[in-house]
């Protein structure tokens, strides 16, 4: 069962851990020990948790735009010629410029709420989304698409029942990668004007050199990135069933 | 062959630390500023190498990384601030204060001087920005409770280093960590000048803002280096206030980045403000500003 | 070739293909009896697909290539083109859903139980609700087969159908098509001579770089013919050695 092997694979990284700190000697204000981390944990488990709802909502807010956008996007480049010709390269521009770079003007923009960092969180999902799910309708078989034809079936109809459906699979790709790199804008949001969320909360513990809460808040995220990876996986799974009987079952 | 390359080795190795002796590594808080003039004046003019020291200038991208560095035994020296120091061995970090490079706060509250905000009373329920040191609640809520408000009666808002542009738009009402000398000169320069409220007048402790401090047990601590390097700066800093235009010619030299007409205006205000001692601390001064933040719960030993 | 069309379903004249520079055909004549079915044969490569192609409206006449069709077409390719998200029922009403403007409207549910019918009588009636890929390869070729059957379209374009199945479910298949295509106007592109002659009312052989179509075999009896009588197996003959000439007349193309 998948639970066990979890199970085993953490108590293996966290054995790692303590095994690096003893033997390399680093002092705990650099790289503190699982045990300091989870008394950290344990004393300011209201913090974290606190602070922990602010970036998980700032999460998913981004994951549900940045999916609604790129699906848009995906299929407006499939859709329109001119689109491709400059959305795309507009696309793939926004990808090279760092998104260090661009987050001071979002805060500008929308300002040190809520509204800047899931701005943030969803510039970097859209266009995983976007890019898989235009690969996908691209990708429909054309044989299927000749036999619409033979069947009189419209434009529309080919895309809704043909192409959009063909799509999915790829479209579930892409939104996976998503909700792996959904946390990366948020805590960046976070980083650059926030006064709350688990990005701040480590800012602000490294200020202030404690070094093991900031941990544990970087501990939280990483479960909270985990967490939401597979509550996607498992709802595409379900949105795609027929992807998952193609494939081998070996877990 | 092999042993004529082992016996190179080993004589660069014996000769090593003999020139190791004279280097010495600082860690800048933040880039380099008008603040560091004593250190910039001591490396270009000369006063370092009369004392046979070759000072490594390094500014940090982010502001941990100076006394980690130097708590890790990475670098010699950093140059910080009194009260994150203070934070930092609470933590139990391995650090220790040697040096002064500006003596008193250069932090401020700043407002608009055509803004809504005329005492400090007027802050009640509106924004305030700051960028995280750690300890900007406990500063604004002293200063709060001196004229009967709360930190409760004003939100705090985490603007990071943009401060002024924070101030400028109006996005916070007041911001908090600004320099008397920097910002204040760098609204004025976008014509909209602010009013400070300086932290040492209005209910904070008077506390060094520049400071140097090195690893309490290390290696740098045991050489001679750092009263050489103590000595320099005093040199360093009596130039700079006999000869403050020449010093800025030298500054502005020092980098293509450096030679803004901000740093000119932040320099002419920042020189007087340089300790004229550097080796000198005041432990009294010291004492009471850790009693306040001893108080305020921002240290417990 | 009778000038009545009445009797022609499909008639192709002047038919002409280039692709990249190679004539595949020029002035080519096919018609198609009605409520027959033709059998086409040839190398690969030789156009068969793409003459289907022409005829199915897949692909654009070239001047000055004539087509009389009559009506709609039916297409069964060599895949069986089943949707991996539709379940069996609602893959053999395809053509109703994509006809369909709104959905809920129209027939549509009169004809999902036309197929189920359909699919029970070539035993399939305990598959309607499974997905495609938990079916064999034969059954999901049946399942192709309601599809284009339900079609119920005046033309019946098949582009070897069985040539992805092993030989005794290819039989068992050929059996069912030969049945149920009885009356049906079928172009029906195939690889084997025998399959030819079990399904085949007339059988033509493509050859030549430019193609050109044969003298038409017409064996006698009902379909599907059985693969044992001995006038099969005399025309079989016959089929392999005008195959074999058909394969040294044509340069091995594109497949």
């Amino acid at each position: 069962m998948n639970g066990l092997r979890l199970l085993v694979t953490l108590v293996g990284l966290v054995l790692l851990w303590q095994a690096i700190v003893w033997l390399s000697g680093v002092p705990a204000f650099i790289l503190p020990g699982p045990l300091l981390v989870a008394a950290a944990l344990l004393d300011r488990w209201d913090l974290l948790l606190e602070q922990a709802a602010i970036t998980a909502a700032e999460i998913l807010g981004g994951m549900v735009l940045g999916v609604a956008l790129g699906m848009a996007s995906g299929a407006a480049l499939v859709q329109f010629a001119p689109a491709r010709r400059w959305l795309l390269p507009l696309l793939i521009a926004s990808q090279a410029v760092p998104v260090f770079a661009i987050a001071p003007l979002l805060v500008l923009w929308l300002g040190y709420g809520m509204a800047s960092k899931i701005a943030m969180a969803t510039l970097v999902i859209f266009f995983p989304v976007a890019i898989a799910f235009y690969d996908g309708l691209r990708r429909a078989d054309p044989a299927w698409l000749d036999l619409a034809r033979t069947m009189d079936a419209s434009n529309g109809a080919m895309l809704w029942q043909i192409r959009l459906p063909a799509a999915l699979p790829a479209l579930a790709s892409g939104v996976r990668v998503a909700a792996a790199v959904a946390p990366i804008g948020a805590v960046v949001g976070e980083w650059v004007g926030a006064s709350a969320g688990l990005g701040y909360l480590m800012t602000l513990s490294l200020a202030r050199g404690q070094t093991a809460l900031a941990f544990a808040a970087l501990l939280v995220l990483s479960a909270l990135g985990l967490a939401l990876y597979f509550a996607a996986d498992r709802i595409l799974r379900g949105l795609v069933p027929w992807q998952a009987e193609s494939v081998a079952a070996d877990d | 062959m092999k042993r004529l390359i082992l016996g190179a080795v080993l004589a660069a190795l014996i000769a090593l630390p003999a020139q190791a002796a004279d280097k010495v590594t600082v860690v800048l808080d933040w880039f380099v500023n008008p603040d560091h003039a004593a250190l910039i004046a001591a490396r270009d003019q000369g006063f370092f190498a009369k004392h046979g020291l070759q000072v490594e200038l390094i500014a940090p991208a982010d502001p941990n990384i100076p006394l980690t560095m130097v708590a890790a035994g990475k670098a010699d020296l950093a140059v910080s601030y009194e009260p994150v120091l203070a934070m930092q061995q609470d933590a139990g970090l391995p650090l220790q204060r040697v040096g002064t490079l500006i003596g008193q706060p250069l932090n401020t509250l700043i407002v608009l001087q055509d803004g809504p905000v005329k005492t400090l009373a007027d802050l009640k329920g509106r924004k305030i920005g700051y960028s995280v040191g750690g300890f900007e609640d406990a500063l604004v809520g002293a200063m709060l409770e001196r004229v009967g408000l709360t930190i409760k009666d004003v939100t705090m808002v985490n603007v990071n280093f943009n401060l002024v542009a924070a101030l400028k738009s109006h996005q916070v009402d007041a911001v908090v960590g600004g320099y008397r000398n920097f910002e204040m000169n760098e609204l004025a320069l976008d014509k909209q000048p602010g009013h400070a409220f300086l932290v040492e007048d209005n209910g904070i402790p008077k506390y060094a803002e520049l400071i140097l401090v090195q690893q309490s047990g290390g290696a740098f601590g045991k050489s001679d280096r750092l009263p050489r390097l103590l000595d320099a700066l005093r040199e360093a800093t009596a130039w700079l206030k006999a000869h403050p235009d020449q010093g800025w010619t030298l500054f502005a030299k020092a980098g293509k980045e450096l030679d803004t007409e901000l740093n000119k205006l932040a320099w002419r205000d920042t020189i007087p403000l340089l300790a004229d001692d550097p080796a000198r601390q005041d432990a009294a001064q010291s004492a009471a500003f850790h009693a306040f933040l001893k108080a305020r719960g921002l240290v417990k030993k | 070739m009778s000038s009545t069309p009445s009797i022609h379903a499909v008639s192709l004249r002047q038919a002409r293909l280039v692709y990249d520079g190679v004539t595949l055909f020029d002035g080519l004549d096919l018609s198609l009896p009605q409520g027959r079915t033709t059998c086409l044969l040839g190398p690969s490569g030789v156009g068969k697909t793409s003459l289907l192609r022409l005829i199915a409206g897949l692909a654009a006449p070239e001047p000055p290539t004539q087509i009389a069709a009559h009506g709609a077409v039916a297409y069964m390719a060599q895949h069986d083109l089943l949707l991996p998200w539709l379940d069996v029922l609602e893959n053999t009403v395809l053509g109703y859903r994509l006809r369909t403007k709104f959905p809920g409207a129209g027939d549509i549910e009169e004809k999902r139980r036309h197929a189920a019918t359909l699919l029970t009588q070539l035993g399939l009636g305990h598959a309607l609700h499974q997905r495609p890929a938990t079916l064999s390869g034969g059954m999901r070729q049946r399942v192709a087969l309601a599809r284009t059957l339900l079609e119920d379209r005046p033309l019946i374009l098949m582009d070897e159908p069985f040539s992805q199945l092993d030989a005794i479910t290819r039989l068992e298949l050929q059996d069912l098509a030969g049945r149920w295509l009885a009356g049906r106007t079928v172009l029906l592109i195939t690889h084997d001579p025998l399959e030819a002659l079990r399904l085949g009312h007339r059988i033509l052989v493509m050859a030549g770089r430019p193609a050109t179509l044969g003298q038409p075999i017409e064996p006698a009896g009902d379909t599907p013919r059985d693969p044992t009588d001995p006038a099969v197996l005399a025309l079989q003959a016959e089929l392999i050695a005008r195959l074999r000439s058909a394969h040294s007349l044509t340069p091995g193309g594109r497949p």
